[in-house]
């Protein structure tokens, strides 16, 4: 996808999480972008690896640095949270021109917003390295899958892997439903 | 009996200590070439006394990299949850290896730079390849295979690749949390040593003070802390700071946003740059440096200053004009750099003014250079008196006001300067004016 688009999509990203009463610190901007990308196939392409708590782009870390030293992008913070994301007046601008692109991915960034805006960041994680384990072994149960995260992250124990694995399939059931 | 220990000299860090069996790798055809890679490309040209080279550097980031080590893994040092979190950092028996495989994964993480480091690395190698891969290669060779082995005790070559590369590097290899961390102390954007020394190091020889920092307080109070102590938040660990250290990790952040904006994004540097991969495309059969090792070793500064210094002084030369612009200082000349009121209105306005540049003046006549500073976003745990632990980016007015290093420029050929400062008059507010917009 060329730069303008993914950049009017992560930017309609920050805006819906926004609206939805994200904090929009990175991880939620990560994990979210992972959803959007991987659960509602929107073709932004960033390259996610499972990173020491989830997956994580450094791409993604590099593009919003490049949007903030474009002045896309601008942080500001607030007790006791660490940094937050928000769209500049020129990132806003470059949304209003990229109307297209904005009408065919709002539903899917809608859909991630609402749903994911208002978790906290270690649910966040779990949920995405559920969704990662799923992708990369799909065809087995949820009890090996939540067994395969546990070995990767010990931090999460089997029965919480479980759970996450039930609300991401959950959440691909209803976002199937939304988008029929 | 034969000295195990042995010191060398060093500007910045005063002794540089190894051991016997680290001394091999050091003497190795691989690392030995690193003598003959200037660690900051043609800078010397602007900065004369820039003419240090990745051998010292490489040298410096194994000094702080084991210095940094001790200090985070000192057991009086460990957060109890870093602790439950990564079992092996208690493992005191275990501990020592670590610490060698950091300090040769430090020793080797520059191995597979092209001659002038950076300079335009993606254009001179074949599709696929970056420093970072040859790297690899050159730690799995056979000549540094047998070295690992002899040690004591013997090193695992792919530990050393993981510590030295880095998982950025590496997507397809998994790290345990406790290698991610150990090569985020060597390739960390916030607390790497590899940055550390040098930001240090290229202060020193550039005669630019405003890279130095006071790097003995700020690795005594290095921590591997959770990103939080609260159970709904991410306690993902990462390298973090005592309170008492803040002003030192300040200092070091202003430190690089300064050496960004004075000498890595300095004009004439980056036009240098540009010339050289233009001399280097067409000097280099079929305009690649080669990724075998064997051969690429034997391709250093040297024999690329000989030939550019040869071309230059034959005028029936091919590439004498390319060479002269390096030699005889016939550098293009900055037309244009970005300012954030240009930006403001046009966020893609170094783009346009190229395009339509090259169109009035010729391709041939004309060059852009444009890079924004990589992972600007400064927030890490800081570990308070009290023991909470707080984002540093709440505790720092510095932090949030710390801009971020970026810059686009548009060079034009010396002797069109004039006429393309009046053409750009001319133009702008009808280039301003030319916002990117979907069809």
């Amino acid at each position: 996808m060329e730069t303008n688009k993914r950049q009017v999509i992560l930017l309609s990203l920050i805006e819906s999480m926004k609206v939805q009463g994200s904090w929009c610190g990175e991880t939620h901007i990560q994990k979210s972008m992972y959803f959007l990308q991987t659960m509602c196939n929107v073709p932004t392409d960033y390259d996610f690896i499972l990173y020491k708590h989830g997956p994580f782009s450094f791409e993604l870390k590099d593009g919003l640095g490049d949007m903030r030293g474009n002045m896309m992008v601008e942080l500001c913070s607030r007790i006791p949270y660490g940094p937050s994301y928000r769209s500049s007046e020129t990132g806003k601008a470059l949304i209003e021109r990229y109307p297209k692109t904005v009408d065919l991915y709002k539903k899917e960034i809608n859909f991630i917003a609402k749903q994911f805006s208002t978790l906290g960041v270690a649910e966040l994680e779990r949920l995405a390295t559920a969704l990662y384990v799923s992708v990369e072994e799909g065809d087995n149960s949820i009890e090996a899958r939540a067994q395969r995260i546990n070995k990767l992250k010990p931090h999460i124990p089997v029965s919480v892997a479980g759970d996450a694995i039930q609300v991401v399939e959950k959440l691909s059931c209803e976002y199937a439903r939304v988008t029929a | 009996m034969a000295k195990n220990s042995h010191e060398i000299r060093d500007p910045i860090h005063i002794f540089i200590r190894l051991s016997t069996d680290e001394r091999k790798v050091v003497d190795s055809i691989p690392f030995q070439r690193l003598r003959n890679i200037h660690q900051l490309a043609m800078s010397y040209l602007i900065y004369p006394g820039a003419t240090h080279k990745r051998f010292e550097h490489s040298l410096g980031v194994m000094e702080l990299a084991s210095r940094v080590f001790d200090i985070v893994s000192n057991q009086d040092n460990i957060h109890p949850i870093v602790r439950e979190l990564i079992p092996e950092i208690s493992v005191k028996a275990k501990l020592g290896y670590w610490r060698s495989a950091l300090r040769m994964a430090a020793l080797c993480h520059d191995l597979g730079h092209l001659p002038f480091s950076h300079a335009a690395e993606e254009a001179l190698l074949a599709d696929g390849w970056n420093h970072e891969k040859i790297t690899v290669e050159f730690i799995r060779s056979e000549e540094m295979k047998q070295i690992w082995e002899s040690m004591t005790p013997p090193l695992r070559v792919e530990d050393i690749v993981k510590l030295a590369v880095g998982q950025k590097k590496l997507k397809d290899t998994r790290f345990s949390d406790w290698e991610a961390l150990l090569s985020e102390i060597i390739t960390s954007d916030a607390f790497g040593v590899d940055r550390i020394d040098y930001l240090l190091r290229d202060s020193h020889h550039t005669g630019v003070a405003y890279g130095k920092f006071d790097h003995f307080r700020l690795v005594d109070t290095l921590r591997i802390l959770p990103k939080s102590a609260n159970q709904t938040d991410s306690i993902e660990p990462v390298l973090g700071i005592e309170e008492g250290g803040l002003h030192s990790a300040e200092a070091l952040l202003l430190a690089r946003y300064f050496m960004y904006t004075q000498v890595y994004f300095h004009q004439v540097r980056r036009i240098y740059d540009i010339h050289l991969c233009d001399y280097l495309l067409k000097w280099l059969p079929d305009g690649k440096f080669p990724t075998d090792i064997y051969k690429l070793q034997n391709i250093s500064d040297n024999d690329v200053l000989a030939a550019v210094w040869q071309a230059a002084v034959n005028k029936s030369h091919q590439l004498h004009e390319l060479a002269c612009r390096l030699v005889k200082r016939e550098h293009y000349r900055r037309l244009y750099e970005r300012n954030p009121e240009d930006l403001s209105v046009n966020p893609h306005i170094g783009q346009v003014i190229f395009d339509q540049i090259k169109e009035a003046f010729g391709e041939e006549n004309v060059r852009r250079d444009n890079y924004t500073q990589k992972d600007n976003m400064m927030d890490f745990p800081v570990l308070c008196n009290d023991g909470r632990i707080i984002p540093a980016f709440l505790l720092s007015e510095t932090l949030k006001r710390l801009p971020v290093a970026s810059f686009d420029y548009i060079f034009i050929k010396p002797n069109l300067l004039r006429e393309g400062q009046v053409w750009r008059k001319n133009n702008m507010q009808k280039m301003l004016s030319m916002v990117a917009r979907e069809e």
